[in-house]
């Protein structure tokens, strides 16, 4: 199982690295290539081998959506409180920043499966005794909703790498940026806004990329704390029917797949806003 | 005599404890006077500068800038709108066109129209010769067109004092005259200007005063451009024959 801690070089040489950059090859993209090709693989082991593959893709479709549903909301939601965060990362206010960097820190110093399961587990019991003790009937009856647990759990944990990038981001432009705003006489939010924020944004755009892959890629822990994602239904599956190489091969590429569509999206976005400039 | 607009009391400043970077600097500036501070690096003027508009923070002391002091921390917005400041490496928003560059303060902070502030930026642009170059992007410009759209930037906020720390040190020799040409005219309609540069050119032309600053303290001061021509102290006699 991959773990938060390693996932971070791999992805990034795998991206940076391996395959072809835009730009280099002038008219066909070998990015979509790849993507067309996974594509096909798995349209002719559904068509030509219906037995198993068909029966395995219609299996775990609904585990698709749920992946992307927990995919995409964990990333809203970590954009939103990582770029909360960045900015109590950079804050003058000595008890922002101390709130703060406790957070990115005892969040990045804890496996993300270990926070899932607290989440699932350990909160929501938490939850029940308080309630016991208060005497106070929805929390004892309290159940916790695993989607929205897992939701949760990714996003806090997300969201302090993502306070990181964007504290990089602004910390990389030149002081005089921020120095021109204020001898215009904007406040510090209003220099925020207008001056650092959109700069900042294009140096983390890869970044914020690259995070959204892996994002996608943990999304299958999940699967441990009973949210029906992807892998969960795929081991459903292996485990009624024993065909672990077909069920494997199939949930495999279907990752592979949506990880190649985003990394492309990602790269398209990163180059529209380098043309802009 | 009149209030001064700019006052400086006494002012103190260090640097992570030790470094002092100001040791009781007092100076007076009236309305429409042009001050020119020279002085060999480290001794305090971009500091001093800097803590007019409080982009430093001054330890000891009072600036009172038409009414407003820097200690008053509140009244900060309000002193800085009417101060304008050009820095050496001209620090325009390079993500924004230069008209953006010139009308976004407007509109935010002095709360103007997208009209009003359009056509203030355009004349300041047509003021400082560069109106063709509008929808640019700052970094598709010259080193001294860049800092002639700075000063459009800073006008656009019509300050009632204009700052400049080094103007032209980071430009090629054959861009300084192009600002240096602005910063006179500006001169001539009466801004009030306190000016950080070693351009003699300048002194001559529009200078009030000349001050030298050395380790943190005003060492001479000089009216027009007699500091340069008729030096009193051995330190400036010093300096000048190191730059000149
Ligand atoms: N942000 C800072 N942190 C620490 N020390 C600083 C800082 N800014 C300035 N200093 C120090 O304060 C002193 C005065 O610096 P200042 O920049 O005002 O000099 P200056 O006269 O403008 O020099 P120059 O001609 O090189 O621009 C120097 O010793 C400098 O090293
Ligand atoms: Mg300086």
């Amino acid at each position: 199982m991959q773990s938060k801690n390693i996932k971070k070089n791999t992805t990034n040489s795998w991206i940076d690295k391996n395959l072809p950059q835009v730009g280099e090859l002038s008219r066909i993209d070998a990015w979509w290539g790849l993507v067309i090709i996974v594509l096909l693989l798995i349209i002719l082991l559904v068509t030509l081998v219906p037995q198993p593959f068909s029966r395995i893709l219609n299996y775990v479709s609904d585990g698709v959506i749920i992946t992307l549903v927990v995919t995409l909301t964990s990333f809203i939601l970590t954009m939103i409180l990582g770029l909360l965060c960045g900015l109590g990362r950079v804050s003058k206010n000595k008890l922002i920043y101390g709130v703060v960097s406790v957070y990115v820190e005892v969040v990045r110093g804890i496996p993300l499966l270990v926070q899932l399961m607290v989440w699932y587990f350990a909160f929501p019991a938490i939850i029940i005794n308080l309630g016991k003790t208060l005497n106070y009937e929805p929390f004892e009856t309290y159940l916790a909703n695993p989607i929205m647990m897992a939701i949760i759990g990714i996003s806090i944990c997300y969201a302090a790498y993502m306070a990181e990038i964007v504290r990089a981001g602004i910390e990389a432009l030149p002081a005089g940026q921020m120095e021109a705003a204020r001898s215009l006489g904007m406040t510090q939010p209003q220099a925020m806004r207008y001056i650092i924020l959109p700069q900042a944004y294009r140096t983390i755009m890869p970044a914020i990329g690259n995070e959204f892959i892996t994002l996608l890629k943990d999304s299958s822990l999940v699967s441990v704390v009973a949210v029906a994602d992807l892998t969960r239904r795929g081991r459903e599956f292996m485990s009624t029917t024993f065909l672990p190489i077909e069920t494997w091969l199939m949930v495999a590429l279907i990752y592979l797949l949506m990880t190649l569509i985003a990394a492309r999206i990602v790269k398209l976005l990163e180059n529209k806003t380098k043309l802009e400039k | 005599m009149e209030e001064p607009i700019i006052s400086i009391r006494d002012v103190h400043k260090y640097f992570r404890d030790d470094i002092q970077a100001l040791r009781g600097v007092s100076l007076d500036v009236y309305k429409g006077e042009v001050i020119m501070i020279i002085g060999p690096s480290g001794s305090g003027k971009s500091t001093l500068l800097r803590s007019i508009n409080n982009l430093e923070q001054i330890d000891f002391g009072d600036i009172i800038v038409d009414g407003h002091s820097v200690n008053n921390h509140k009244d900060i917005n309000a002193l800085r709108m009417e101060v304008g400041m050009v820095f050496q490496q001209f620090n325009l928003f390079p993500h924004l066109t230069v008209l953006d560059n010139v009308m976004l303060a407007q509109k935010i902070v002095r709360k103007r129209g997208e009209k009003e502030a359009y056509e203030t930026a355009m004349l300041l642009l047509e003021k400082v010769g560069i109106p063709e170059k509008a929808s640019a992007f700052p970094l598709q410009l010259s080193g001294g067109q860049q800092q002639r759209v700075a000063i459009a930037r800073a006008l656009a906020m019509n300050p009632k004092i204009m700052l400049f720390d080094e103007p032209t040190s980071a430009l090629d020799p054959e861009m300084i005259q192009e600002v240096l040409e602005v910063m006179i005219q500006l001169a001539k309609e009466g801004m009030t200007m306190v000016v950080v540069s070693h351009e003699m050119g300048f002194a001559r032309a529009a200078a009030n005063r000349c001050i030298l600053m050395d380790s943190g303290k005003i060492i001479e001061e000089a009216p027009n451009d007699e500091l340069f021509t008729n030096p009193k102290e051995e330190r400036t006699k010093l300096f000048l024959s190191r730059i000149l």
